[in-house]
């Protein structure tokens, strides 16, 4: 009897620790799918197909804009 | 405590400026020194390279009437990469191309531009002699001629700036100066990765045509799409120095990724007045650089694939 007690605390404490695991360690967050690009064909003003490639239009943060240099009025 | 980016914002070369560094928690101090050193430079390199102060030391040098005179070594250095520029460009870029300037009515700062019509040009000629003596700090013009460094100086007065700041600094991780959207960077960024720089879409105004990643090196942005003068606004400041007159051809705006910002700001003057095949044979030839051409009409042309990472564009599959 006392074998089987033994079993059924060992079991119950294995389980505990894997709770408390999975609580302290949450899986990361995978990050979003980056866009991918797409490839299209498309018809020139001349008949022509022609291959394109659609860049994804990401936005982040950026540093600084390079611009033709403005007039501070 | 991360890294962030320390930043200054000021007025100078006629036009709003930035200086930025990539600073930890207890650099405070170190990062104030270095944005002071890049603002004390640009005021420097101003002094020296304007046109439009009439005590700089370019004005004293264009009003020599050809005879040697003593100026800062930044006139100095900056002509002899002018003169470079030249070479390179193949005569696309020129910095005597002053007196076609003003006679296209760009004869003062551009904020105190007021309407006139252009008046003839006559007896100029591209190429004029520039003579340098840098070991005695000093410098000549060929009689008659005139020099306007608006194409390179912004280029050449950020990076000055840039090395300021890591003078100020040597443990410096990273910085960027940006004189009117001509940029000079180098180092990481607060996130420790590449400098992300957006490239400003002319013909969309507050948005952006792409984004650039750059490590180092330089950025320069050349356009007819803001400083137009004369009646109607019908004169921009891009004088083809083979005709004397502002340029027919040309983009909208021309964004170039150069190893220097100077060279980037001279390429792109020399982009800027090429129509695109003209400046697609010129970035072909030239592998340290890679330009974004943007068009009056049509989509963006990308130019020897310039670090884009984000367009919303078309581009051309190979």
């Amino acid at each position: 009897m006392q074998r089987i007690w033994a079993v059924v605390l060992s079991v119950w404490a294995m389980l505990a620790i894997v709770a408390v695991l999975a609580w302290t360690h949450p899986p990361a967050a995978s990050p979003a799918p980056a866009a991918a690009a797409q490839t299209l064909v498309v018809k020139g003003a001349n008949g022509k197909q022609q291959l394109v490639v659609v860049q994804p239009t990401a936005v982040g943060a950026t540093h600084a804009t390079t611009s033709t240099s403005g007039v501070v009025r | 405590m991360s890294a962030r980016l320390e930043r200054t914002t000021f007025r100078a070369v006629g036009t709003s400026c930035a200086a930025a560094v990539t600073a930890g928690p207890h650099d405070a101090r170190f990062a104030r020194a270095a944005l002071a050193a890049a603002r004390a430079e640009v005021a420097a390199c101003e002094g020296a390279l304007s046109r439009f102060d009439p005590a700089s030391d370019l004005s004293r040098l264009n009003a020599a009437g050809g005879e040697w005179t003593a100026v800062d070594a930044r006139l100095v250095e900056a002509l002899r990469l002018a003169v470079r520029a030249r070479e390179d460009t193949g005569g696309r870029f020129d910095p005597t191309v002053l007196p076609a300037l003003v006679a296209a009515g760009y004869d003062r700062s551009f904020e105190q531009l007021f309407e006139r019509p252009a008046a003839r040009l006559t007896g100029w000629r591209a190429g004029a002699e520039i003579e340098l003596d840098e070991a005695a700090g000093s410098a000549r013009l060929e009689a008659g001629a005139a020099v306007d460094l608006g194409g390179i100086g912004k280029g050449y007065a950020a990076a000055r700036a840039l090395d300021a700041m890591r003078e100020a600094w040597p443990m410096l991780p990273g910085g960027l100066v940006d004189l009117g959207g001509d940029l000079a960077l180098w180092g990481d960024t607060p996130e420790r990765g590449p400098w992300r720089i957006a490239v400003a879409d002319p013909r969309r105004p507050g948005t952006n045509a792409g984004v650039l990643l750059l490590r180092s090196g330089g950025a320069a942005t050349s356009g007819r799409d803001v400083r137009r003068f004369g009646p109607d606004r019908s004169l921009h400041h891009l004088i083809d120095p083979a005709t004397g007159e502002p340029a027919a051809p040309g983009p909208l705006t021309v964004t170039v990724v150069a190893p220097d910002a100077a060279e980037a700001e001279a390429h792109a003057t020399a982009l800027a007045i090429l129509p695109a095949a003209g400046a697609t044979a010129h970035v072909a030839a030239r592998p340290q650089l890679s330009a974004l051409y943007i068009p009056h009409e049509g989509e963006p042309i990308p130019l020897g694939r310039p670090p884009l990472a984000e367009t919303r564009f078309l581009v051309r599959a190979a």
